[in-house]
């Protein structure tokens, strides 16, 4: 797996630009080029009540969008990355979708870039809807975070965002497509970090014995993976956790002051998904650090 | 014993006129018709003329800001005729709400979720035959599904076969005319107006004594439409329809929504044939089987929203929108209609007594019923006229028993309002909902659509005025 062409969808709302900035860097891996999206809304310019459809106001957005992008262009193109701009009119979801798959982008780079207040959730509804049907790996940016630590507020600015990536694995396909992903990182990953959390669901109800098998079953597997990484010419070192999945995550991100979490995202237990969320998306809900999520083909 | 209300003059725009209405203030009025003012009816007059003249003047501001501007027209009501009438006012207030809004936004949301489920995929050649094909299966299903539905799931398709087309917007304009409003006659779902002349008495299948205006009507648009559509299909010169891609078979994707919307048609039939007694919400005495008809319809939508994959939805570009539209606008409405219902049915003892003497002949409610609906939304325009009819034949006598006695005694003058009401909703983009939203996705989709009175002078008076002069000479005269 390799990135080589991105969807970059846009409100062009704050700091949209700098977390496109955060992009660039991938030049030196496989990045060719990169895909503007931009969604018009249907309700802004269509079903006017007993009117019809505002095409003026769409033409006037559709301008307006086009010099945005034509601006960003000309940085992109002075790195050498080829630029499209697309801007349509319909629903944000699934028009980004739909874009996604009909451009064969390798990544759809999604999520709002700032966030302004200290609540639990980075993650907005329509990120979540994305990240959850996406069948294309999709990096929630998170350029400006605002997040509790600690009891006080803290802002945090996502730069450099590849170069200490966190894989989180479950040993899933998914997460093995994550690892060939982090693996096409080499340039730009410093360093690379694997980790494994034994899950309470797993360890609940274990004996001491068991529990030691799973402890060496999971070293083992993360040191594969080191080595795997290590192969591939990016040095790598591992971590195994124990607890709540999503939050020791988190807790390892931290430790290591991980740039980036990656994570492969099954959706296989609908049920739990829709009750609870996954364990990815949960993480991409609660880390403050931008989230690329792998999903199953 | 009458008596002034001095509060009013802060709130009723036109001094000179409060004192009459002041003076219905105090004590109970079991006849509010009798005495409300003639320039109660402003607000009503307000509403509708802002739905009229915003989307063409200022369609940006009105996109915008139209639920600000029809709850300015009912609070100017509202607060006015609480502070006269107090307690029989509340009780208008509630019986409208309860039993006429809630019931048409439920059915309309039940029609709109169900229709917006079924998705008509496949590659369609536009030819005049299948074009005319598309119309005809519209009009069909238009009096099952609503105008709405019907439109919904048709007009994309169309849309779509027809896009290599050079001329398009005649098509956009008759499926306007046939798929979003006169094929909606036949029955209580089919347009907003006979579904409120259900809610108030007309049974289910009476309505399909308009069977034979239907069928006039569509049979005369559906000759000339396959005609116009020949001449310029071969004036376009068209042999083939381009080679874009493979062409992928027609299917019809959620088909399984028919189901749902055989469970509308039930629900709706068995409210029309049960009597299981009243049951009093907020004071207002409804049918039970009304509220559980609403009950079942809710549900029914639920349970489409719940078996129709979200990708289907998306596909047929389904948004709640325009049925919030209509809801945020409805509300303002049917309340602001109340004095006008309430005068009209109060006859000769009312304001409106010039407007009930000189609206006899079914004549006269056939073209005053679609002249008005053309312009302002059928749906009050037919109770208004449902009103001036039992105002005028049976003043005084509740509403119910007066509907009964007009399809006994007087059925045409109910088909002619009817007629009126349905067909005369086509004559401009203003006159039935689909219509608006036909034109914003045709031209969403590129399709170019003729101006607000483009419309009119181009198509509607030359081709619609000629089909209602025949009907009228046919069964109105």
């Amino acid at each position: 797996m390799k990135i080589e062409k991105i969807l970059f969808p846009t409100k062009f709302r704050e700091l949209a630009f700098n977390a496109l900035e955060q992009l660039v860097v991938l030049k030196k891996t496989e990045l060719k080029e990169i895909v503007f999206l931009y969604v018009i809304p249907r309700e802004e310019v269509g079903f006017v009540p007993y009117g019809g459809y505002l095409k003026d106001e769409e033409e006037r957005i559709r301008e307006e969008a086009r010099i945005r992008f034509e601006d960003w262009q000309k940085s992109l193109s002075a790195e050498g990355i080829d630029s499209k701009i697309i801007i349509e009119v319909g629903s944000p979801v699934p028009n980004i979708l739909a874009a996604s798959e009909r451009e064969k982008v390798d990544l759809v780079v999604v999520g709002r870039k700032k966030k302004i207040s200290p609540e639990m959730s980075f993650v907005g509804s329509h990120t979540l809807q994305l990240i959850t049907r996406s069948k294309i790996p999709a990096l929630v940016s998170k350029y400006m975070v605002q997040f509790d630590s600690n009891g006080e507020s803290v802002t945090r600015v996502n730069k450099e965002i590849f170069k200490r990536p966190l894989l989180a694995s479950d040993w899933s396909e998914p997460s093995e497509r994550a690892l060939n992903l982090l693996m096409s990182f080499k340039g730009v990953a410093e360093k690379a970090f694997v980790c494994h959390v034994v899950g309470v669901k797993i360890s609940k109800g274990l004996d001491k014995s068991e529990l030691y098998r799973i402890e060496k079953e999971s070293k083992e597997r993360l040191q594969s993976y080191c080595e795997r990484l290590k192969s591939a010419g990016i040095d790598a070192e591992t971590h195994l956790g124990a607890g709540k999945t999503p939050l020791e995550i988190i807790r390892i991100s931290r430790e290591i002051e991980a740039s980036m979490i990656i994570m492969g995202t099954t959706g296989k237990d609908h049920l739990h998904e829709l009750v609870l969320g996954s364990n990815s998306h949960r993480v991409a809900q609660m880390s403050e650090l931008p989230t690329l999520l792998v999903p199953q083909i | 014993m009458r008596k002034k209300n001095p509060g009013l003059v802060l709130i009723l725009l036109p001094g000179v006129f409060l004192p009459s209405f002041a003076y219905a203030g105090g004590g109970a009025h079991p006849n509010m018709g009798e005495t409300l003012p003639l320039y109660s009816v402003l607000p009503f007059v307000g509403m509708l003329l802002s739905i009229a003249l915003f989307p063409l003047l200022a369609p940006k501001f009105w996109h915008h800001h139209f639920g600000k501007v029809s709850a300015f027209w009912a609070v100017m009501l509202v607060v006015p005729l609480l502070m006269a009438y107090k307690g029989t006012a509340v009780y208008e207030i509630l019986h409208i709400v309860l039993a006429d809004y809630v019931p048409f936004i439920i059915l309309l949301g039940a029609l709109y979720t169900v229709s917006g489920g079924i998705l008509l995929k496949g590659t369609l050649r536009g030819t005049p035959g299948v074009n005319t094909g598309i119309l005809l299966i519209g009009t069909v299903l238009a009096s099952w599904m609503g105008t709405t539905g019907a439109a919904m799931l048709l007009i994309r398709p169309l849309l779509k076969a027809n896009a290599h087309r050079k001329n398009r917007t005649f098509m956009v304009v008759f499926f306007i005319f046939l798929v979003a409003n006169i094929g909606g006659s036949l029955t209580p779902l089919g347009d907003p107006p006979l579904f409120l002349g259900f809610l108030r008495g007309v049974p289910f299948f009476w309505t399909f004594n308009l069977l034979p205006h239907m069928l006039i009507a569509a049979s005369v648009l559906l000759f000339l439409y396959y005609f116009m559509d020949s001449y310029f299909y071969k004036k376009e010169g068209i042999t083939a329809a381009p080679d874009d891609g493979a062409k992928e078979p027609l299917k019809l994707e959620g088909s399984y929504n028919f189901i749902f919307l055989t469970g509308i048609i039930g629900a709706v039939l068995m409210s029309g044939m049960a009597k299981w007694g009243d049951i009093s919400i907020l004071g207002i005495h409804r049918g039970l089987q009304d509220v559980v008809r609403d009950g079942l319809l809710a549900l029914i939508a639920a349970l489409s929203m719940a078996a129709t994959p979200k990708t289907l939805r998306e596909e047929n570009a389904f948004t709640w929108f325009p049925i919030k539209e209509v809801a945020i606008l409805f509300i303002g409405i049917f309340l602001t209609m109340i004095p006008c219902l309430k005068i009209l049915q109060a006859g000769t003892k009312g304001e409106l007594a010039l407007v009930i003497s000189a609206v006899r002949e079914p004549v006269h409610y056939f073209w005053i019923t679609g002249a008005l609906s053309s312009f302002l939304d059928n749906a009050p325009t037919y109770l208004t006229f449902l009103s001036t009819a039992m105002g005028s034949f049976y003043p005084g006598i509740p509403e119910y028993q007066a509907v009964a006695l007009l399809i006994k005694d007087n059925p045409i003058y109910l088909l002619a309002i009817s007629a009126g009401a349905v067909f005369f909703g086509a004559v401009t983009y203003i006159g039935n909902a689909p219509n608006f939203m036909v034109r914003s996705i045709a031209e969403e989709a590129g399709t170019p659509m003729p101006s607000f009175f483009g419309y009119m002078l181009k198509y509607s008076l030359p081709i619609l005025g000629s089909v209602f002069v025949l009907i009228t000479f046919i069964f109105f005269i």
